[in-house]
């Protein structure tokens, strides 16, 4: 199978109706910026995310009653009764979201209170252990070996909490593998089940924050600026000059998309922004190498416009074969990757396709701009010129071939 | 076969057998690729050390020794105030002269520098270099401490790290119960043993009066918990209690939970030699009187000395199980030597993690196999070649982050499958180029050779510039995002070697030069 074999598009000719489109784009990407202000997450505002699993349905009206300033969403689906709660930054540093659960926990656990009770859906293995081994329903005594059959028996009634989320029910408890009728009995008595778990807990100190702010500013215009030096050092300055205006252009056209879903911009964010400097320019290398190798190599009087048109047409089943193996991991990764990773793979979705789009409009565009405000001195003069530069390959004649 | 070839061969099978290896999980390693605590669960926390605690002590204690050398020396007694963290101010009666007292500053307070106020004060102002010996002194001791407590606590695999700006980093995979390792972590946990003077009671003010007049200076008042008569907490209750403190947990040689004459959990302490000698001292000297136990400058309980002491004491105080054997944990691995401030913390539960790891897989798999699926459907044998090539970096690439003993983090999984998308990059651009040799009329080996030589410059740069992007990530990232960085920097290494090498020597194997073959599936 083969596409885009010998074509002629006059990829020069739209460069500036493409110009205006991306800055139409980055304008109403800016405009929502400017209307709805950045949508800081947690990582760069600071504060505390709260990602909590309830036992039953969610009790939106306590919650919001008792966390006043907090923004409280669904996470997830219905079905899976769980909250995100993000409180904003308090203005000092502290373990935010450690006291907010533990709030949470003395409210909607009235049984907390009790200190001879552990709540199976809020505590920890060893402290579920330190229950068992001291009331030792198993009659086990007090020696090491004891101390084994109670640990492995807290370990398994955790980790079937983790296998389920939480525990909705006292009798889940009871049949874990292991778990006798006597436990049961002293479980009965000696622990309740809390009305939720904590799945996530993140707080950022506002030091954090500020410091992680600056350095992603930092990395993005660094890499930038690196990526130019080592194209300017590779190739020439003009394609130096076009391939930081051409990263630019990929990370306002990302951002600005941001701006129009009112994405959150977390570190992941910033992280997909890294990888779409270093990756969106690869077209543009591939590209600009191939004009390059044709400079060398032609003969014929040939202006920028029409070197540029050549290379990016010679590269253009590459260009589109490879941002299309690139694209599929990650329309794979959109549907099947899971929450976490979903804004992150959709910037570097938009980060990608921009890289191709901007490799055969916005380059060019830049590069004959440069070419035009020096005097031209990237069209090729004519034989005169070429004549000096030798024909590289020497090899046998054409023999039968075929491709299949 | 050419030679050269064959041994291209059994470089590539080995290279598939050393990686292979790496991956697959032993009895000594069951899990060969680490996974972050994203994936794991676990916590991540960030804790500033406040030094000035530590600064502040040793500032306290050098007006002490100025004030007791001088007694020593029959010098009428001084009046010091702390300024600040570092310095601090000591006046002498009106009347005397100074000199005798910088006398003993000079013998006694060698890292301080002297100057005098214009009220004729001497100040004291502790030498930078000190400042910056305590300071490292109090971080390492902290990252000691903590790695006691994480250890005792049963973490496998923490992480504890000192970072600049009197940080430390503590990452702390598989907890289940955050809250009480944070507790326990935080603890300060510094146990003293001192004489409670006047009579306790439920207001300050009336607990102060109670004390001797010439005695006042030397107490401070702290609080405890107030029990009804059957122990229960009822309240706060205020002792006052002498500022010299005679022993401390310093001198503890072990500690750990026992059961009260009514069942109640408490916490059994044992003694140093030292300790004990102190102790004895202690107790033997003051007979009847009330020794408070203090913990963290709260009263944990003011028992009677009944008699001399020298081995053990026991710390009451209505401690739940869970209460006394996180205190015994505490006791035994030493007490921190400032408080530490939370800046930063990440947690994820187990069940979150399991999900991540579910979801990173199938999405990474979907996307491995429609890309196996579109590489095989555009070049026919070729895509074979591309495909075993993509297999070997897959290899290549778990296998030197089991040797390497590299994180894999859930934007890590995405970075695996992103890398796999860009490594078929290189292939795409040899294949591309062999093809217009061939629309050239080349031969296949013409067009082969001249495919890859013609695309290895166009390779570097490509990944040249990934690379760069993939080092500021790195630098740039905290752990889920540097696990990321090193997964797209390894696959990025891997590939060059499997779409340059390997491919190449798949081509070599199957259109041999000397075959001289006509046709390629391309």
């Amino acid at each position: 199978m083969q596409i885009f074999v010998n074509t002629k598009y006059d990829f020069v000719k739209w460069r500036f109706s493409a110009v205006v489109f991306s800055l139409v784009w980055v304008l109403i990407g800016a405009a929502f910026f400017l209307k709805n202000g950045i949508n800081w997450g947690i990582d760069f505002a600071g504060g505390a995310n709260i990602v909590l699993k309830f036992k039953d349905k969610v009790p939106m009206d306590k919650l919001r009653a008792d966390l006043a300033d907090a923004s409280i969403q669904q996470y997830g689906k219905p079905e899976e009764n769980s909250v995100l709660i993000r409180l904003p930054q308090l203005g000092r540093e502290g373990d935010y979201a450690g006291a907010t659960v533990a709030k949470l926990n003395k409210d909607l656990n009235p049984e907390s209170a009790d200190p001879n009770k552990i709540d199976l859906n809020y505590h920890g293995r060893d402290r579920l252990f330190d229950l068992l081994f001291t009331a030792d329903p198993d009659a086990k005594g007090t020696n090491e070996a004891s101390k084994k059959y109670y640990t492995d028996l807290a370990t398994s009634i955790i980790s079937k909490r983790s296998e389920l989320g939480l525990f909705t029910n006292i009798s889940q408890v009871s049949s874990v593998a292991g778990v006798t009728s006597a436990d049961s009995r002293v479980l009965n008595q000696r622990v309740f089940l809390g009305s939720f778990n904590v799945l996530n807990q993140e707080t950022v100190g506002p030091q954090v924050g500020r410091e992680l702010q600056m350095k992603a500013v930092w990395a993005v215009i660094l890499s930038t600026l690196a990526m130019g030096l080592y194209l300017w050092l590779r190739f020439d300055l003009m394609f130096g000059v076009a391939a930081i205006v051409c990263i630019v252009h990929d990370v306002l056209v990302s951002l600005a998309f941001l701006g129009i879903l009112r994405g959150e911009f977390s570190l992941n964010i910033v992280a997909a922004l890294l990888l779409i400097v270093g990756y969106s320019i690869n077209d543009t290398v591939v590209t600009y190498d191939r004009v390059r190798e044709n400079r060398k190599k032609l003969k014929q009087r040939m202006s920028l416009e029409e070197q540029l048109n050549l290379g990016m047409n010679q590269t253009l089943s590459r260009t589109i074969l490879t941002s299309g193996s690139v694209v599929i991991v990650l329309v794979a990764l959109i549907l099947f990757g899971g929450k976490v990773i979903h804004e992150f793979a959709w910037i570097l979705l938009i980060g990608v396709i921009a890289g191709t789009y901007s490799t055969v409009t916005i380059v060019p565009a830049v590069a004959i701009a440069w070419n035009n405000l020096t005097g031209r001195t990237h069209d090729i003069s004519g034989p005169a010129r070429s004549a000096r530069i030798e024909e590289p390959r020497n090899e046998a004649p054409a023999r039968k071939r075929k491709a299949v | 076969m050419n030679r050269n070839v064959i041994w291209k061969v059994v470089l590539i099978l080995a290279v598939l057998v050393v990686f292979i290896v790496a991956i697959i999980p032993t009895a000594n390693n069951p899990e060969p690729i680490k996974l972050g605590l994203d994936l794991k669960g676990g916590t991540h926390l960030v804790m500033r050390v406040n030094v000035g605690d530590a600064v502040r002590l040793e500032t306290d204690q050098a007006a002490e020794t100025l004030k007791t050398q001088s007694q020593k020396i029959n010098l009428p007694a001084l009046v010091t105030r702390r300024v600040n963290d570092f310095s601090f101010m000591a006046t002498a009666p009106a009347g005397v002269t100074t000199a005798d007292y910088e006398k003993v500053a000079k013998d006694f307070l060698g890292a301080w520098d002297m100057s005098r106020t214009p009220e004729g004060a001497m100040l004291f102002k502790m030498k930078t270099a000190s400042i910056t010996a305590i300071e490292r002194d109090t971080i390492e001791h902290a990252v000691e401490t903590i790695r006691n407590r994480v250890d005792a606590l049963g973490v496998t695999e923490p992480i504890i790290a000192p970072e600049s700006g009197n940080r430390i980093v503590i990452q702390l995979p598989g907890i289940d119960d955050p809250a009480r390792v944070k507790d326990i972590i935080k603890t300060t946990a510094v146990l003293q043993f001192r004489l409670v003077e006047g009579s306790p009671g439920p207001d300050q003010a009336g607990v102060l009066a109670s004390v001797p007049e010439n005695m006042k200076s030397e107490v401070e008042v702290l609080p405890g918990t107030r029990e009804d008569e059957l122990g229960r907490p009822v309240g706060v209750e205020y002792y006052a209690i002498r500022k010299n403190v005679p022993v401390t947990g310093t001198d503890l040689k072990n500690a750990r939970v026992q059961k009260g004459q009514l069942g109640q959990p408490n916490v059994g302490m044992s003694f140093t030699p030292d300790g004990a000698r102190k102790f004895g001292a202690l107790t033997g000297a003051n007979v009847g009187r009330r020794l408070a136990i203090v913990l963290d400058n709260k009263v944990m309980s003011a028992p009677n000395i009944k008699s001399k002491i020298e081995d053990q004491g026991v710390i009451e105080g209505n401690f739940t199980q869970q209460q006394a054997s996180d205190l015994s944990l505490v006791l035994r691995s030493g007490s921190l030597p400032a408080s530490l401030t939370t800046l930063e913390e990440r947690t994820v539960g187990p069940s979150l993690g399991r999900d991540s790891i579910r979801q990173g897989i199938m999405a990474s798999a979907i996307g491995f196999f429609a890309l196996i699926a579109a590489v095989l459907l555009y070049y026919h044998g070729a895509g074979i070649n591309a495909v075993l090539a993509l297999l070997l970096n897959l290899v290549i690439l778990l296998g030197m982050m089991a040797y390497f003993k590299a994180t894999l983090t859930l934007p890590g999984i995405a970075g695996i499958i992103l890398t796999l998308g860009m490594a078929i990059d290189s292939n795409v651009l040899v294949f591309e180029r062999i093809r217009e040799e061939l629309r050239e009329n080349k031969t296949v080996r013409a067009a082969i050779e001249q495919g890859f030589a013609r695309a290895f410059g166009t390779i570097i740069d490509t990944h040249m510039t990934t690379i760069i992007s993939a080092l500021f990530l790195f630098q740039f990232g905290t752990g889920p995002i540097k696990g990321f960085a090193v997964t797209l920097l390894i696959g990025l290494f891997a590939s060059v070697f499997t779409a340059f090498f390997v491919s190449r020597v798949i081509f070599d194997v199957v259109y041999k030069p000397e075959a001289r073959p006509s046709t390629i599936s391309i």
